[in-house]
């Protein structure tokens, strides 16, 4: 009795919480689980579900912004279109593939609708001036995670000395001794580079 | 009055040993394609590394009447090249964008061969 006294002033419960809180008088314990965990299923899948569907690229090309810009480059590299017809999309290399990353990009990704609601990129030449900005952004992330996006597809383990040019190899071999991740060298493989974008192993001066 | 003869010569030699394109080079189109190709890993400004410096490779084909072009054509045949320790390899052919943009190309030739010690 002093349960159902304690949660409301004057001493009884109401409205919605009362009845959520209420035993049930008509279901069973074991129907109710199991009501509970078909939902839970139906809510996790329709919740996966609608979370795949902005990692399409369908989705990813939606909105002008992205088409008229990065998709235009993109669909000329070897990401795009290659010889054996494997193509890594926009989430390949941008959204992780496991589920804690990968939700805590989606929820990060609420500043792009914010700067799409903003137009803050919403012209050729506003995503221009803002491209380093944006890229710069990406390669950092890339580098926290250890560049592990292309690493679910190239392994420097699975490199071939003998198919690979001898050159590349040798220095992908380097990279690995020395522990450097893939964005460290491969800035710019599936877009332009940023305008005002400048390698920092090159001095200006020695042009 | 060192300098501006230091300037103007590589264009004189340039304009006078090809077609003449030197003299409308854009400097930092040739630097961003050099970037986007990562044609530094192999070549150095000044500094041979598997490959020549561009220094290096300019004063060569300076020194040729068809200078500008054999560059084109190495930078868009995937030629065998000989590396640094003697073995030989196909050159990158350089991407652009919008692809097979032969005047970006030609612009980065014309640059190279400006390129002084």
């Amino acid at each position: 009795m002093s349960n159902q006294n304690q949660d409301a002033p004057g001493g009884k419960s109401s409205g919605w919480w009362a009845l959520l809180r209420r035993p049930s008088v008509k279901y069973s314990a074991l129907g109710l689980v199991a009501g509970g965990f078909i939902a839970g299923i139906v809510f996790w899948g329709g919740f996966n579900t609608g979370m795949e569907a902005t990692n399409t690229l369908e989705f990813c090309t939606g909105c002008h912004e992205m088409r008229d810009t990065v998709f235009q480059e993109y669909q000329y590299t070897i990401h795009y279109t290659n010889r054996t017809g494997v193509r890594a999309i926009c989430s390949d290399c941008h959204v992780p593939k496991d589920w804690t990353h990968k939700i805590l990009r989606k929820i990060k990704a609420s500043g792009e609708v914010w700067g799409k609601l903003t137009g803050s990129i919403d012209s050729k030449e506003k995503f221009e001036a803002k491209r380093l900005e944006l890229a710069t952004h990406e390669w950092e992330r890339m580098k926290a995670r250890d560049s592990i996006e292309c690493r679910n597809c190239h392994s420097f383990d699975a490199m071939s000395a003998s198919l690979q040019k001898k050159t590349p190899y040798e220095k992908h071999m380097a990279a690995k001794a020395e522990g450097k991740s893939c964005i460290d060298c491969h800035k710019g493989i599936a877009h332009k580079l940023p305008k005002g974008y400048k390698d920092p192993n090159v001095k200006e001066e020695e042009w | 009055m060192r300098t501006p003869i230091r300037l103007i010569l590589p264009l004189i030699l340039v304009g006078g040993g090809s077609s003449g394109s030197a003299l409308a080079v854009d400097a930092e189109a040739a630097k961003a394609l050099i970037q986007q190709n990562n044609c530094m890993q192999c070549h150095g400004v000044k500094q041979d590394k598997d490959g020549p410096s561009f220094a290096k490779s300019a004063e060569k084909f300076r020194a040729k009447p068809d200078g500008e072009e054999e560059i084109v054509k190495h930078l868009t045949s995937g030629r065998e090249v000989k590396l640094a320790d003697g073995s030989k390899e196909n050159h990158k052919i350089v991407k652009t964008f919008p692809p097979n943009d032969m005047a970006q190309v030609k612009n980065l030739a014309a640059f190279i061969l400006t390129i002084q010690h």
